[in-house]
């Protein structure tokens, strides 16, 4: 079953002589129900592939389609969670009220009901109790908990996900993998994930589409093939973990850079 | 009071009582005109007196309707106009060179030629404190709405709000500080055009008196209402403090 198509997409920043081709065809499909991430290096263009599947920004080629309905700004069900959480929560909001923007699209119910709707999200990511904080009271850590339950609160079918835990210390990266995990499964969600770690691609994920630099296309997918359920420490000592590991490590680094 | 306290506040009160004292012996020694500049524990007296008759509250009254009616007015249509045209190429296009003609003439210059239109009355005086309180609102406005940071409106897109949604919930809550900036030059404003119009057109208010307690030597009243207009800066200021402090109480953070 198909989740989201790309078809030849594109992406060309500016016009004339200072056109900057981002990406250059991308075409891959995505597995409802699949964790799949997209690795690459700095700057070729991942960040910008993952706003065009959410609707963010127009790809300038090609096609994106959703359930089989072309994507033309941001569908239902697909919600983009943002690297830098501290700019995407709303500072003037408690926990909860930033919780219930999710809720906001579609009005209908009670204060009291959307309170008790946040409250449950919150508790889901482990930050009961901290309804009436405010963001900036929280750590870095606490704050992308928050963006997830917000994310989850919009109740979505695919959840986009921006390296999202590259701003946050060794330590609480590895926890907020391993919840990300845990509610992919509970949740049955499809998720996308962008990133240029190494080790967090393949820890996390199902199937990794490999970027190369800019001009983009996808260089290769792989299945990660190591067995679920995943834990923080022995499936990093795995030795099908370690052989990708090595692997994509080789391959991103042994390219030549960009002239 | 602690030491930091001290250190803070103490200076800044010596100077005051410095400067009082120092005018009280220059006006008591008689080494300035005593009639034109009589001390301040004279004025002091004429302001309790003032305060107390029941000549205090009506022109008080005039000047704070009149400037809070245009103060208020041009809030509501600097942020209006100022989200409109920070979120409208468009409409920024269409309105910017108007605004960039007007913006930069003193205000008190139009106050004769709206004379002729509105008459020496209320209703002038009234366009002119809008006019003059509008533009900072405006221009903070546009600013605060252009600052916004994508990764907010994206937020708000992602959960797909409606623009309306988007405007209220984001964007203005987003822009508030720089529109409260905006607000608070603006406050400023509306007092010295307020003031400046009951001088030149007024009936009543502090801005009229001041000027005919002038003309008719009435000196010590005239500076008593002098110092009521600097204790009114003073506690709008305080005010509008106290607002912003409740407003965005996550600024800063």
């Amino acid at each position: 079953m198909k989740s989201i198509s790309l078809t030849n997409v594109q992406k060309t920043f500016g016009t004339g002589p200072n056109a900057l081709l981002t990406l250059k065809s991308i075409t891959l499909e995505f597995r409802v129900g699949e964790f799949l991430a997209i690795l690459g290096p700095s700057g070729c263009g991942k960040s910008t592939l993952l706003q065009i599947i959410a609707g963010l920004i127009p790809g300038s080629g090609g096609d994106v389609s959703f359930g089989g309905v072309p994507v033309s700004g941001p569908p239902a069900g697909m919600v983009y969670l943002f690297q830098q959480y501290s700019k995407s929560l709303l500072p003037w909001r408690s926990v909860a009220g930033n919780v219930a923007l999710a809720f906001e699209a579609s009005n209908g119910d009670s204060r009291a009901r959307i309170r008790e709707r946040a409250t449950g999200y919150l508790e889901l990511v482990g930050l009961s109790g901290f309804e009436n904080h405010y963001p900036w009271q929280l750590s870095g850590g606490m704050q992308q908990r928050v963006a997830i339950a917000r994310a989850l609160a919009a109740n979505p079918r695919v959840l986009l996900l921006d390296e999202p835990f590259s701003a946050v210390d060794a330590l609480t990266r590895v926890e907020l993998q391993s919840l990300i995990l845990d509610l992919w499964e509970k949740q049955k969600l499809t998720v996308v994930l962008v990133t240029h770690d190494v080790d967090e691609a393949v820890f996390l994920s199902d199937r990794i589409a490999i970027l190369s630099r800019r001009p983009a296309v996808i260089e290769d997918v792989i299945e990660t093939a190591i067995p679920r359920p995943r834990d923080a420490i022995t499936t990093r000592e795995h030795p099908r973990f370690l052989a990708l590991r090595h692997v994509l490590m080789e391959r991103l680094l042994s390219r030549p850079a960009v002239k | 009071m602690n030491s930091a306290a001290v250190r803070r506040y103490l200076p800044g009160t010596l100077a005051v009582l410095l400067a009082l004292g120092g005018w009280e012996i220059l006006s008591r020694s008689g080494v300035v005109n005593r009639a034109l500049l009589p001390p301040p524990s004279v004025v002091l007296d004429t302001l309790f007196v003032v305060m107390k008759s029941r000549a205090f509250l009506t022109p008080l009254a005039h000047t704070m309707t009149l400037m809070f009616a245009g103060y208020a007015i041009a809030c509501v249509l600097g942020v209006a106009f100022g989200i409109a045209m920070g979120r409208s190429e468009a409409i920024h296009n269409l309105f910017e060179p108007l605004a960039e003609m007007i913006r930069p003439i003193p205000k008190p210059a139009l106050i004769p030629p709206l004379f002729l239109f509105f008459g020496i009355g209320v209703k002038t005086m009234l366009i002119i404190v809008v006019l003059a309180a509008f533009f900072p609102v405006l221009i903070n406005t546009i600013q605060g709405v252009r600052w916004v940071d994508v990764t907010l409106v994206n937020t708000a897109r992602t959960f797909r709000l409606s623009q309306t949604a988007l405007t209220l919930k984001v964007i203005l809550p987003a822009a508030l500080p720089m529109i409260m900036t905006g607000m608070r030059v603006s406050l400023g404003l509306a007092l010295t055009l307020t003031i400046l119009a009951e001088m030149l057109a007024g009936e009543s208010g502090i801005g009229y008196l001041i000027l005919d307690m002038q003309r008719a030597f009435q000196i010590r009243q005239m500076y008593a209402w002098v110092v009521v207009l600097a204790v009114i800066g003073v506690a709008l200021n305080a005010l509008f403090e106290w607002v912003e402090r409740r407003a965005l109480p996550w600024r800063g953070q």
